[in-house]
C-alpha cells in the first residue's frame, strides 16, 4: 500500500490543456473519490496515475517514487476498467491469473491467490467460464479479482459500475466499500455519479474543466460546497440558485432580495458587501411549506412528483425554478399559490461574479477552494 | 344421380388440399426458378460435358464417352505436372500474401500522419485489373523493357539480366510475384478491420499487468484475428487455386508447361485445343479437390471452435 502524491500535473493535446496544474496528496489507505461531468479531465488523471497517458508536465509519485517515466507494468497498480477490459479468450481464472503468469509467479502461489480472491468475490464456482458466459455483475466482480490478485500498492477504478443496472450498482457500491475496508489498499475512482461518489468516498475530489474545484469529505462538500459549480453537481435532486443582491439592516441582519422583491433572510456573509450580487443557493430539503398566514414567500406550484418515501414539489418562485423536498404528501393543485420559506441556518450565499461561496460570519474560515 | 355427385364433392376436396400443399411451393418459385436456371442449369450442363466427346473442330462429336476422359486424365502427366504446379502457386502465393498483409495491416494499425491517405493507396493493387498488373509484371521482368532483371544483376542474384519468365526452374515466381502484389491488399484490409475491432482496453488491461508486445500480440490480437485469418485463408486458397489470369497473361502455362496449373491448363484445354469436353472433365476434378478442400476447413474450425468452447 502507498500513498499517492501528484503536483502540478498538467496534461495537454497539442495546444489544449486538459488539466491545469493539478495538485493532490492521496494518503495511504485513503478511498478516493474523483467526480465532475465528461470532460471534467478526471479520467484522464486516473491514466495518468495508471501511465496509460504521458504526463506533460509536473510529477505523479506512488509510495515515494516518482513515476512519470515508468510503465504502467512497473508502477505496481492494478485499473478495474469501465469496460471490464476482460480478455476473452481466457477463462476466468486465466483472466485473474495472467499478470502473476506473466511475473512468473508459482503455479502453487497462483492458485493459493486465485482460490483466496474467488472465495471473497464469490467466484469459485465461475472460474472456468469465459467472460461471454458471465453476467454484468459478474463480469464486474472478475475485473475486481483480476486487480485484486496482484496484491498491487494502490486501485485505480474508471467508471466501474456504470455498465451495471441501477439496483447491481447499489448492491456492487457496498461491496466495494468493504472490500476496501477488509484490504485497506489506496484507491482512486473516477466517477460522474454523484451518489457514488457521496457514498463511497473517503474524500472527494470535485473537478471541473480541468481544474480541482474542491476537496472534502462527502458531508464537507455537500454541506459547505466551495463555489456554484460543486453545489450544483454535488446533490440528487439539484440545489436551487437565485439570483440577487445582498442587503443588510441597521441591526445587522442580512438578506438577498430576489427579482420579484422579496427578501429572504441570510446568515451575514463574510466578505459581502450591501448590494452585491450574489446567488442564494437552497437545497430543497431546506426550503419549507408553510401555511398562508406564517409570513413565507409566495410561489406558483408548477408540477408535484411523489417518489415515495418523499414527494418533490416543483414551484416558481420569480420566474426561477425551485424544487421543495418534503415528507409530507401535499396535494396541491397546479397553479395554486403556495407560501415557501427557507432554512437561513442552511442556506449559501455565493458571489454571482466569483462564483465562490461567502460563508457566514459564524463559520470558522476552512472553506477549501482550489 | 346420387352416386355421381359424392366423387364430385370428394374431387372438390383434394383438389383444395392439394392446392394447399402446392400454394408454399408456388410462392418461392420465382426464386426457385431463378436459382435453377443460373445456377443449377450450368453447372449440371457443364459436368455433363465431362462424359461427352466436344471438340469443336470436329462436327461429328458431341457423343456420350461415359469416363473415357477421366481415364485419359488418369495417365495424363501434364495434368499431374499441373496439379504440383497448382500447390506450388497457390501456397507459395497465399504464405507471402498473408504474411506481408498481416504486418501491413500491423503498421496500418499504428496512427501515423497520412493514415487514412495511405489506407486507401494499400488498397490499389486490388483495384487494377488482373490482365494490366500481369502485363506489367511481365513487362518488369523483361530484360529489354524492364528494371527487375538489371537490379537483381547489381544485387549479384543474376549473372546477367535475363528473363526468369523463359526459365522452366524459375518462371513460376514471375506470377507468384505479381499474385502477392495483387493479394497483400485483400488480407491488409480484411485483418486491418478485424484489428479495429479489438477493444484498447485490454491492450491497456495487458500493460498494466505487465506484458511484453509479444505477450500482447498472443495472448490478445491473435487470438481476435483468428477466426477472421482461417475465413480469408480457406477463402484466398481457393480464389488463387482457380485463378489464372495472370499466369495466361504472362507465361501462357510454359516454358514447357512450367507454369502450367489446373486452372490454365483447362483454359488451354478448352480455347486452344478447343476440347471441351475433357477441359470439362478436369473442372470436374478441380471442383470435387476444392470442395474436399473447403469440407475439410470447416471441419478443422469446427472442430477448433468446439475445443475452444
Amino acid at each position: 500500500m502507498a500513498s499517492i502524491e501528484i503536483a502540478n500535473a498538467v496534461k495537454s493535446y497539442g495546444a489544449v490543456d486538459v488539466l491545469h496544474g493539478i495538485d493532490l496528496d492521496i494518503q495511504d489507505g485513503e478511498f478516493i473519490v474523483l467526480v465532475g461531468p465528461s470532460g471534467c479531465g478526471k479520467s484522464t488523471l486516473l491514466r495518468m496515475i495508471a501511465g496509460l497517458e504521458d504526463i506533460t508536465s509536473g510529477d505523479i509519485s506512488i509510495g515515494g517514487t516518482i513515476v512519470n517515466e515508468l510503465q504502467p507494468k512497473d508502477r505496481d497498480i492494478a485499473m478495474v476498467f469501465q469496460s471490464y477490459a476482460l480478455y476473452p479468450h481466457m477463462s476466468v481464472a486465466e483472466n485473474m491469473s495472467y499478470a502473476l503468469t506473466l511475473r512468473k509467479t508459482a503455479k502453487e502461489k497462483i492458485t493459493d491467490a486465485i482460490t483466496n480472491v474467488a472465495d471473497i468475490l464469490g467466484l469459485s464456482a465461475l472460474l472456468e467460464r469465459r467472460p461471454k458466459a458471465l453476467s454484468g455483475g459478474q463480469r464486474q466482480r472478475v475485473a475486481m479479482g483480476r486487480a485484486i490478485v496482484r496484491k498491487p500498492q494502490a486501485f485505480l477504478f474508471d467508471e466501474p459500475l456504470s455498465n451495471l443496472d441501477a439496483r447491481l450498482r447499489e448492491q456492487m457500491r457496498s461491496e466495494i466499500r468493504k472490500l476496501h475496508r477488509r484490504l485497506g489498499a489506496t484507491s482512486v475512482y473516477v466517477t460522474h455519479d454523484q451518489i457514488e461518489a457521496m457514498t463511497m468516498a473517503d474524500r472527494i475530489v470535485a473537478m471541473h474543466d480541468g481544474i480541482i474545484q474542491q476537496v472534502g469529505t462527502p458531508i464537507e462538500i455537500y454541506d459547505r460546497p466551495a463555489n456554484i459549480f460543486v453545489a450544483s453537481f454535488i446533490g440528487s435532486p439539484a440545489m436551487t440558485f437565485l439570483e440577487g443582491t445582498y442587503e443588510i439592516a441597521a441591526n445587522g441582519n442580512a438578506g438577498v432580495r430576489i427579482a420579484d422583491g422579496a427578501l429572504i433572510p441570510v446568515l451575514p456573509a463574510q466578505g459581502a458587501t450591501a448590494n452585491q450580487a450574489v446567488t442564494l443557493g437552497a437545497r430543497p430539503e431546506h426550503i419549507g411549506i408553510v401555511g398562508d398566514d406564517k409570513g413565507g414567500i409566495p410561489a406558483r406550484v408548477d408540477l408535484i412528483e411523489p417518489m415515495g418515501l418523499s414527494t418533490l414539489v416543483h414551484v416558481s418562485l420569480a420566474g426561477n425554478p425551485v424544487k421543495i423536498f418534503t415528507l409530507d404528501r401535499p396535494d396541491f393543485a397546479a397553479d395554486s399559490i403556495i407560501h415557501i420559506t427557507f432554512d437561513m441556518e442552511k442556506i449559501h450565499v455565493f458571489d454571482t461574479k466569483t462564483q465562490l461561496r461567502l460563508p457566514p460570519q459564524s463559520e470558522p474560515h476552512t472553506a477549501k477552494t482550489a | 344421380m346420387q352416386a355421381g355427385k359424392l366423387p364430385v364433392a370428394r374431387r372438390g376436396v383434394i383438389s383444395r388440399r392439394l392446392s394447399g400443399i402446392l400454394e408454399p411451393y408456388l410462392y418461392v418459385s420465382p426464386a426457385l426458378v431463378l436459382i435453377i436456371a443460373v445456377m443449377l442449369m450450368p453447372l449440371i450442363l457443364g459436368l455433363s460435358y465431362a462424359f461427352r466427346d466436344i471438340r469443336i473442330l470436329n462436327p461429328f462429336s458431341g457423343g456420350f464417352v461415359g469416363m473415357a476422359h477421366f481415364q485419359t486424365l488418369l495417365t495424363d502427366d501434364a495434368f499431374f505436372g499441373a496439379l504440383a504446379n497448382t500447390a506450388w502457386w497457390t501456397f507459395g502465393s497465399l504464405l507471402f500474401q498473408f504474411t506481408l498483409g498481416l504486418i501491413l495491416a500491423l503498421l496500418l494499425n499504428r496512427e501515423f500522419p497520412g493514415r487514412r491517405l495511405i489506407q486507401a493507396l494499400v488498397f490499389l493493387p486490388w483495384a487494377v485489373p488482373t490482365f494490366l498488373s500481369g502485363l506489367n509484371w511481365a513487362w518488369m521482368f523483361n530484360p529489354v523493357v524492364g528494371p527487375l532483371p538489371h537490379w537483381f544483376t547489381a544485387l549479384g542474384l543474376m549473372d546477367e539480366p535475363f528473363n526468369i519468365l523463359s526459365d522452366p526452374d524459375l518462371a513460376m515466381w514471375g506470377p507468384i510475384v505479381a499474385n502477392i502484389w495483387f493479394g497483400i491488399p485483400f488480407f491488409a484490409i480484411t485483418l486491418l478491420a478485424a484489428l479495429q475491432s479489438i477493444p484498447k482496453e485490454l491492450y491497456e488491461a495487458a500493460s498494466i499487468d505487465g506484458a511484453t508486445t509479444r505477450q500482447k500480440f498472443i495472448s490478445i490480437t491473435l487470438p481476435f484475428l483468428a477466426p477472421t485469418i482461417a475465413i480469408t485463408l480457406m477463402l484466398r486458397t481457393i480464389w488463387i487455386a482457380n485463378f489464372a489470369d495472370l499466369i495466361v497473361v504472362m507465361t501462357n502455362g510454359g516454358p514447357a508447361d512450367s507454369t502450367q496449373i489446373v486452372a490454365s491448363y483447362i483454359f488451354t484445354q478448352a480455347f486452344r485445343r478447343l476440347d471441351f469436353g475433357y477441359a470439362s472433365a478436369i473442372a470436374a476434378v478441380l471442383l470435387v479437390l476444392l470442395l474436399a478442400y473447403a469440407l475439410g476447413v470447416i471441419a478443422l474450425r469446427r472442430a477448433m471452435t468446439h475445443a475452444d468452447s
